[in-house]
């Protein structure tokens, strides 16, 4: 061809771009790739980062992976990818990969207060095993406890599911996904009884407009902002609202940006709900055939430690902390909550947050009437610079937006929401504003949960990693739910522990106290990740307890561990994860994990053949319940098992289970697996689990297809329910709609069949009526009435600034990974605290001055940056937590939502000085 | 040496201008354009990898377009040079084995 080797590759480069973006290749660029490809394997793949789910192609050659690049038969991405997704062949090749247990020691034994030295895995085992039994001698089955993850593959959730709760009947299993989407839950349950969007990204070359609250899709979901960019562009109906705390990368395309003060999208959507009524855009026939309007006790508490916190928290910690007993209402919250400003609140309902009943739609009406635009602008204008004329205008913009008949409307929100004292309140609040107008479940129509962790869904949510969950939605309260597990799972009736177990904060603050003993971390990093950080630092080095870190690198909680486990990543096993539109999707293993690194998966059964079951099976004594656990090992004698069966034959390598073999090359197709090779016993782990854990959800709405039919080289994922249809497994693109969802009767329109057989007792605002007069809510969603609340710590003559914490585009959650592919780390070095020009003025600060930035809590040094992507209000700064140098969440604060957990990283107040 | 292939999307009406733009670029060449929908293939050749991600930022502020994004890179064999550590993550490299809870942990 004449071309130089540069020129070459040029061509090869341009063509393989054109070829993943859909565009036609011309001959000569044809031949170019397949050359430059010579010896390449190629095969789908998944994203590892965020929620979106992208398909990528990855190449292997030699055992290593060679290139990656977008998938452009992926529905989600259609060959793009982001920054990162672009690197994904890259983050398994950091030069400090963990590739041995490692374990502290001094003179050849385990000391708490040693150094790390290398270990086999049998001697790591031994050590687990050693401290599993004490920590079960000490406290029975709640003194464990493991830190699971919505980065799971899907078959690793499931099998941390049943070691934890059919095996050492323990529900202290909680994954990272707690500090990310346990709002969303909380509202989806709440107000559909079933969980996730019921929309898909589809939606957005149907819209007319999108509105962000509390996302910055530009930089955490850069894909679906690719397709938002492009309907802005091609569609000339099309508006886009950015609601935000302060100016960021999605306002650069929005037609209206709206700063608002932290907490202050509860006033916006109540105001957005009073003009729907005010100005009667309601869609009547919708609201009286499908909804019921709702409200629940506003004295919940601020999820902090429900007593003797004093014990744990300094007296600066404490002024905070003692408003989970009372708290006086400041001037916004008395108007917002039809009270007196100064009133001082018990919390009576800080244990029972979740309690909920009917109310009438004049109640409603009387509500939302205090949330009128003077009162909205006053709670909710978030940049002291901006006036409040124009402020108004645009809240009002706002409300025509969502008062405009026909327009369609897509609502989508993550952390700004989830990450929220009263984030389960902010998700129905944008349910409310959907279902008032009849915008939902349609085309181009809906509130959209976008989801922050590749398999937050597919894994945490839909197999249930929580400490109150089983699969498929069911939950460990449940006698009916926990019967059906034991079926399904072939375990004694009673097996299974009915008191939910410990949250991921709760599970530090156990460790804190002494009630946990021993904890295992999976898939994330707890010590970087989880608010207030000091504590949880402490709790683990001081206190008597084993921790047990499994991670592919050394991040902060390997290093506050006393033994690390070297993990596999993707590509190094078989996986399988659920995107944010309920589409599962897998990939196979493309290479060997390197050195003694192993999946998770087999360490789980690895551990699990340790443990006999009349060692967990028999009577136990829980906190939380007079009976304690029953005696069921007679029962499971009836049922064949004998009393010296492992955990791993009773759980895992199951007659059942073993029917799947491994080697199966019809799925396979010449790809390894080397958990298989390290257990042995020729079954196929991967696809027995998930095709048991399938039963879960077929036939009620959750229905999964069969494992290999995912493997089929022209399938790119199926959004659940997947259902059986003339031999063809058929996909579910919107749910709830007569149209699209097989589980909606004909002839009923919309059906929101997840809150079928539950029933709502009347009641009016402020209180539950009589408990004999229920309302049956079959087949109706619930329109929730939440009131403003003013977050807990708030600014003052000390600790004068907000401080929001958060991701940035280039690396993800704690950058152990995105922090080892040098062009990430280049992109984004450190940390950086964003602040307003004037604020840094104020204060005699320049740009990258090193400043402390302290709270309550703590302190962490980072420099300072006034320009950038980010625009902060003055009054307002921003710290990425990617950065273990910059460990921000050792001033972050440790409030959660109290109905779903989780904790609001978006608001505390700190003072910052130079260092 | 460095190739990365970037799409980038120009208004259709000035996708002209948007090759004329890209094509004045050190190290850019435009190697197809789809002028029906204004999509744009450039190949970028960079000294290094910080200039590879300064390039496209570079795309990214060029008037008229609306998006650019790395598609594809060729994985140079000259990497290791660039295999740089956060400094903080080479202090714990040399010796991790051995270290305990690093001081800044504790502060």
């Amino acid at each position: 061809m004449g071309l130089s080797r540069r020129d070459f590759l040029k061509t090869s480069v341009a063509g393989a771009t054109a070829a993943t973006v859909g565009m036609p290749l011309s001959k000569q660029a044809e031949a170019a790739v397949k050359a430059g490809e010579a010896g390449w394997q190629w095969d789908k793949g998944v994203c590892r980062f965020c929620g979106t789910g992208c398909g990528i192609m990855i190449a292997t050659k030699g055992g290593r992976i060679v290139a990656t690049k977008g998938d452009p038969d992926a529905p989600v991405n259609k060959g793009l990818n982001c920054v990162k997704g672009y690197f994904n062949g890259k983050i398994n090749y950091g030069k400090d990969r963990l590739t041995q247990p490692l374990l502290r020691m001094t003179d050849g034994k385990f000391d708490k207060k040693g150094k790390f030295v290398p270990v086999s895995w049998e001697q790591a085992l031994d050590i687990m095993e050693e401290k599993i039994r004490w920590a079960l001698k000490e406290k029975g089955p709640t003194g464990i406890g493991i830190f699971g993850s919505g980065q799971y593959t899907i078959h690793e959730g499931y099998a941390a599911v049943k070691l934890m709760k059919a095996g050492f009947r323990s529900n202290n299993l909680d994954p990272n996904a707690r500090h990310c989407m346990a709002s969303a839950v909380v509202g989806f349950m709440q107000t559909f009884g079933i969980d996730e969007p019921q929309g898909n990204y589809d939606d957005i070359e149907h819209t007319d407009t999108a509105v962000l609250w509390g996302a910055n899709m530009a930089e955490m979901h850069p894909i679906l902002w690719s397709r938002i960019t492009d309907r802005r562009l091609t569609h000339s109906k099309m508006k886009v609202v950015n609601l935000s705390v302060y100016g960021n990368m999605s306002s650069d395309i929005a037609d209206l940006e709206i700063i608002f003060s932290p907490s202050g999208d509860l006033a916006i959507q109540n105001y957005i709900a009073r003009e729907i009524v005010k100005r009667d855009a309601i869609d009547h026939d919708f609201v009286k055939k499908y909804t019921v309007f709702a409200t629940g006790p506003y004295d919940i508490g601020y999820g902090f430690r429900p007593k003797n916190a004093e014990k744990f928290h300094t007296a600066a910690e404490m002024e905070i902390v003692k408003n989970e007993q009372s708290h006086v209402l400041d001037k916004w919250e008395a108007i917002g909550q039809r009270k007196k400003e100064g009133e001082v609140v018990e919390q009576k309902n800080a244990a029972t947050p979740m309690k909920d009943w009917a109310i009438s739609f004049e109640d409603f009406k009387t509500a939302v009437e205090p949330y009128t635009l003077d009162y909205t602008a006053a709670v909710a204008k978030g940049d002291p610079d901006e006036s409040m004329e124009d402020f108004k205008a645009k809240l009002k913009q706002l409300a025509d937006l969502y008062c405009e008949k026909g327009r369609k409307i897509v609502s989508y929100w993550t952390m700004g929401f989830n990450q929220h004292q009263r984030g389960s309140w902010v998700n129905e609040q944008a349910y409310m504003t959907h279902l008032l107008t009849g915008r939902q479940c349609k085309p181009g129509e809906g509130a959209f949960s976008l989801t922050g962790q590749p398999s937050a869904c597919g894994t945490a949510r839909e197999v249930g990693t929580f400490a109150h969950r089983l699969p498929a939605d069911m939950v460990v309260m449940n006698p009916k739910h926990r019967a059906y597990a034991e079926k399904i799972w072939n375990l004694p009736a009673g097996t299974v522990n009915p008191v939910m177990g410990s949250h991921f904060v709760k599970q530090m603050r156990d460790l804190e106290d002494g009630t946990m003993l021993f904890s295992w971390t999976q898939v994330n990093n707890p010590w970087q990740n989880t608010a207030n950080v000091n504590h949880w630092i402490k709790a683990a080095r001081d206190m008597n307890n084993f921790i047990v870190v499994a991670d592919a690198y050394p991040g902060v909680s390997a290093k506050v561990a006393d033994l690390i486990l070297p993990a596999a990543m993707i590509n190094e096993k078989w996986g399988a994860y659920g995107n944010a539109e309920r589409r599962t999707q897998v990939w196979r293993q493309q290479i060997l994990p390197p050195g003694q690194a192993r999946a998770d998966i087999w360490m789980m059964m690895e551990l699990s053949k340790r443990f006999k079951i009349k060692e967990v099976w028999g009577a136990q004594k829980i906190p939380g319940s007079n009976e304690g656990l029953p005696d069921v090992l007679p029962a499971a004698q009836a049922m064949g098992y004998s009393p010296e069966a492992t955990l791993y034959e009773v759980l895992y390598a199951t007659p059942e289970n073993k029917k799947f073999k491994w080697p199966d090359n019809a799925v396979a197709k010449g790809h390894g697996n080397h958990v298989c090779d390290l257990l042995k016993d020729g079954w196929f782990p991967e696809k027995a689990l998930f095709e048991e854990y399938r039963k879960f959800g077929s036939g009620h709405g959750h229905d999964l297809a069969p494992f290999d039919v995912y493997h089929h080289d022209k399938v790119r994922g199926l959004r659940w329910p997947v259902v059986e249809k003339n031999g063809k497994w058929v996909e579910t693109p919107w749910r709830n709609n007569e149209k699209y969802d097989p589980y909606v009767a004909k002839g009923s329109g919309f059906d929101f069949y997840g809150n079928n057989g539950n029933s709502l007792v009347m009641g009016d605002l402020d209180k539950m009526g009589d408990p004999a007069k229920k309302v049956d809510i079959s087949h109706k969603a619930k329109i929730y009435f939440r009131p403003y609340a003013s977050p807990v710590e708030k600014p003052d003559a000390n600790y004068d600034l907000w401080l929001c914490t958060g991701r940035v585009l280039e690396h993800w959650h704690s950058g152990t990974m995105t922090r080892r592919v040098p062009e990430l780390h280049r992109a984004v070095p450190n940390a950086v605290c964003w602040i307003n020009q004037k604020d840094a003025d104020a204060k005699g600060l320049k740009r990258n001055d090193l400043v402390w930035i302290e709270s309550r809590r703590g302190k962490v040094k980072v420099r300072l940056e006034t320009g950038g992507r980010n625009r902060m209000p003055r009054g307002m700064v921003y710290v990425p937590w990617f950065d273990e140098g910059v460990l921000i969440n050792k001033v972050t604060l440790d409030t959660t939502c109290p109905l779903s957990k989780e904790t609001d990283y978006k608001k505390c107040s700190v003072k910052i000085y130079k260092a | 040496m460095n190739l990365s292939g970037i799409l980038v999307m120009a208004k259709p009406e000035s996708h002209g201008q948007v090759v004329a733009a890209l094509n004045a670029l050190e190290g850019v060449e435009v190697h197809q354009v789809d002028a029906a929908t204004g999509r744009i293939v450039a190949v970028q050749e960079a000294e290094d990898i910080h200039a590879e991600i300064e390039g496209v930022k570079r795309i990214k502020a060029l008037p008229d377009v609306i998006m650019a994004e790395m598609v594809y890179h060729y994985l140079a064999e000259d990497e290791r040079k660039y295999e740089a550590m956060p400094p903080e993550l080479i202090e714990q490299q040399d010796g991790f084995e051995t270290c305990a809870v690093p001081a800044y942990l504790n502060s």
